[in-house]
């Protein structure tokens, strides 16, 4: 389990209180915090003693009370990884952090359609993956088809 | 897509960092016999795909040209997008390996790999390990076949055609074991969460066996069809170069980021199945452009070799698989794993509830980075650069899309 | 008119040389290199390898719609790329042929519970030949496109019924 106290130095020296922050199974360091936070945090964490520079991943959860948006960060010297959630409300606003990792340009943009989320600093906020008019298919309230529909095709 | 006007507006974001003004060329002296002051060139914009003969699926570029000069450039996917992780929502840990395998066709062994090891972290199950040296046998079998697919398509973008066809007789023999041991040619569905559902024939280890008798020679012949083509190798030098704070920044994973001067390899910095017993090099260069990707790439081709060569002499005895329930439930949690595939890091995150399905499945595809990184690189590049700088690149549309 | 009885398209000339150009073009099948997903893996570049050789067929791929008879729908088609297959398809000169290649193009496949899959790629052209199989084996796309030659010189009876039937 790794130690998580480099975090909330760096955290601390940013002025940013995390909601939580724990180490768990599986996954090793998680931290949350207010989604206002969250590009302070990144960059407090990006320039941090462990040096978590390289961007794994950027994906968002449903979490039936609102879409949780999942900053996952690698620190290649430290070997040591650390994921960062925030939770916004549904139809919320999401702040890009292209300018901190501009790998986050892309899956910025699917979370945002994928979830029902406006997208805002960002310099190509357009749909990655669906055309317009279709649902934000990777929330909970939005169905898959029946065996019925795709039968009666 | 028919006015031009907006198709500007299209690729408009890019000219807002790259602003672009009419360019006037030198007039020659014809032209000054003729009384032409100065060519002016409109800016042209280019639709490339989504059918396109090079584009590895269905890509789609728009182009800001200035004759040949591309400006800006936008990559728009989409076009593949089929519902990996929504659908996995729906289906048994069992049964998402089918789904998995289809996210990036060409190497199905390391998508399903990355699913069940996240599974198996979930639910605290321990691989036998037979399984985990089955696991690491038919995932670099798979790594060559993959990469041989890459080497073909990569004459072909550059304008090659005859190592595609020699590129796929290999292949073929590789798919003739991977049927021998799967009963499939591409969508094998071997590995599941505990292990994997067949152990390896006696008929597939003896097609191995002749096949690692030729292969070594084989290889070096393609290495001297194409890479020692100097039409080849002046198309690719100096092309699409990558720093490597770039390629950091980008989360580029896998070859694209060894060729850049950062060695980091999953099967060696966060080892899995049964690669802490392998003994391998990694391939890393320091030029970033495409020859050093190239470069990069037939060096994991031969590694992947020895490594096979290893696993087929070392494999142990014991069981194929654990016993799993049919019906497997993880206790909720939330859990992380990733693979070496040929594209790079291929992470997989399940977030569980207990239930017999995951409750979210988030595939993280490298090749979306590395396109990411490739759109990045357009501006300033040639139009016949385009090409090779996205053949470098390895990507699978199937995996940027999920 | 009465020219129309030597020439029009029930006429015996029109039929029989149409059936040398059936012939023709069932001999050499040319498809559209256009592979949307796995199926263009398997069906498109094995089948055209060394070891499923296809150009034995005279099948062989053109890059441009216009210069292609075929189009094989080699994986899934979604909303956003239903409008390119279609597209396409009417691109392509007359006479074409449209062969459903596995189990995605043909009624949406593994995938069909997705919304934004299309059911079929039926929904949006006209299909000749339907390949099962996820993947189907190249072999399976060769013996589609026997298929579809069958198909295509059976046209020449269907024009003699035509023919027959006019004329009584």
């Amino acid at each position: 389990m790794p130690d998580v106290t480099h975090i909330a130095d760096a955290l601390s020296r940013a002025d940013v209180v995390p909601e939580t922050l724990e180490s768990a199974d599986g996954l090793g360091a998680v931290v949350r915090v207010a989604s206002v936070d969250a590009a302070a945090a990144l960059r407090a964490l990006r320039e941090s003693s462990h040096a978590y520079d390289y961007p794994v991943d950027v994906f968002g959860v449903d979490t039936g009370e609102g879409v949780d948006i999942v900053y996952h960060l690698r620190s290649l010297s430290h070997g040591e990884e650390v994921f960062v959630k925030t939770a916004y409300p549904y139809g919320g606003e999401l702040t890009s952090v292209w300018e901190l990792f501009p790998a986050a340009l892309m899956p910025e943009r699917e979370a945002a359609e994928m979830f029902g989320l406006t997208l805002s600093g960002h310099p190509n906020p357009k749909h990655l993956l669906l055309t317009s008019g279709i649902e934000p298919l990777l929330l909970k309230r939005v169905a898959i088809r029946t065996a019925g529909e795709v039968r009666n095709r | 897509m028919s006015d031009p006007r907006a198709q500007v507006e299209h690729a408009g974001w890019l000219s807002s960092v790259a602003p672009a003004q009419p360019s006037t060329r030198p007039v020659s002296a014809w032209g000054a016999v003729v009384g032409v002051d100065s060519l002016a060139t409109d800016r042209l914009i280019l639709n490339m795909g989504p059918q396109h003969p090079s584009t590895h699926g269905v890509l789609r570029v728009l182009l800001e040209l200035d004759g040949e000069e591309v400006l800006a450039g936008e990559a728009v996917v989409g076009y593949l997008h089929r519902g990996i992780e929504k659908l996995a929502e729906s289906r048994r840990y069992n049964a998402v390996g089918t789904l998995m395998d289809r996210g990036d066709y060409m190497s199905g062994i390391h998508n399903e790999l990355a699913f069940a090891l996240a599974a198996e972290k979930l639910a605290g199950i321990e691989v036998p390990r037979r399984a985990s040296w089955l696991r690491v046998l038919m995932g670099e079998i798979n790594r060559i076949a993959s990469h041989l697919v890459w080497y073909g398509t990569m004459g072909l973008d550059a304008g090659a055609m005859g190592q595609f066809l020699y590129a796929v007789r290999d292949r073929e023999v590789l798919l003739d074991i991977l049927e021998d041991v799967t009963g499939q040619r591409m969508m094998f569905n071997y590995v599941r969460p505990g292990g994997v559902v067949a152990d390896f024939t006696p008929t597939a280890e003896k097609k191995l066996r002749a096949f690692l008798e030729t292969i070594d020679g084989y290889l070096d012949e393609h290495e001297a069809l194409l890479g020692g083509n100097e039409i080849f190798q002046a198309r690719l030098t100096g092309v699409g170069v990558i720093m490597k704070e770039t390629a950091l920044a980008f989360g580029l994973s896998g070859a694209n980021l060894r060729a850049s001067g950062v060695s980091f390899d999953v099967r060696k910095d966060l080892p899995y199945a049964a690669y802490d017993e392998m003994e391998f090099a990694v391939p890393v260069a320091r030029e970033g452009d495409c020859f050093a990707r190239y470069l990069v790439r037939m060096g994991e081709l031969r590694q992947a070799v020895a490594i096979v060569r290893q696993c087929i002499d070392g494999l142990p005895e014991g069981e194929y698989t654990a016993k799993v329930p049919k019906v497997l439930r993880p206790p909720a949690g939330e859990a992380y794993a990733s693979v070496e595939s040929p594209r790079g890091e291929l992470g997989v995150h399940i977030v569980s509830d207990g239930g017999p399905s995951p409750y979210r499945m988030r595939y993280k595809p490298p090749a979306l980075y590395a396109l990411q990184a490739g759109e990045a690189m357009l501006p300033g590049a040639l139009i016949a650069d385009v090409v090779v700088v996205l053949g470098s690149l390895d990507i699978v549309l199937g995996e940027i899309d999920r | 008119m009465a020219i129309d009885r030597l020439t029009g398209e029930n006429s015996l000339l029109f039929i029989k040389s149409e059936q040398m150009f059936d012939w023709a073009r069932s001999r050499s099948l040319w498809y559209m290199a256009f592979g949307i997903a796995c199926c263009a893996i398997e069906g498109l570049m094995h089948a055209s390898g060394p070891r499923f050789d296809f150009d034995r067929h005279g099948v062989f791929f053109r890059a441009s719609p216009r210069q292609a008879d075929v189009m094989i729908v080699a994986g899934t088609v979604n909303h956003k790329m239903a409008e390119t297959v279609k597209r396409l398809y009417d691109q392509m000169p007359e006479p074409k042929w449209v062969v459903a290649m596995g189990a995605c193009a043909s009624t949406g496949g593994p995938f069909r519970e997705y919304p934004n899959v299309v059911l079929g790629v039926d929904k949006i052209v006209p299909v000749d030949v339907y390949i099962p199989g996820c993947p189907p084996r190249p072999e399976s796309v060769q013996y589609a496109f026997l298929t579809l030659m069958d198909k295509i010189k059976a046209q020449t009876e269907q024009r003699l019924d035509a023919r027959r039937d006019a004329h009584s």
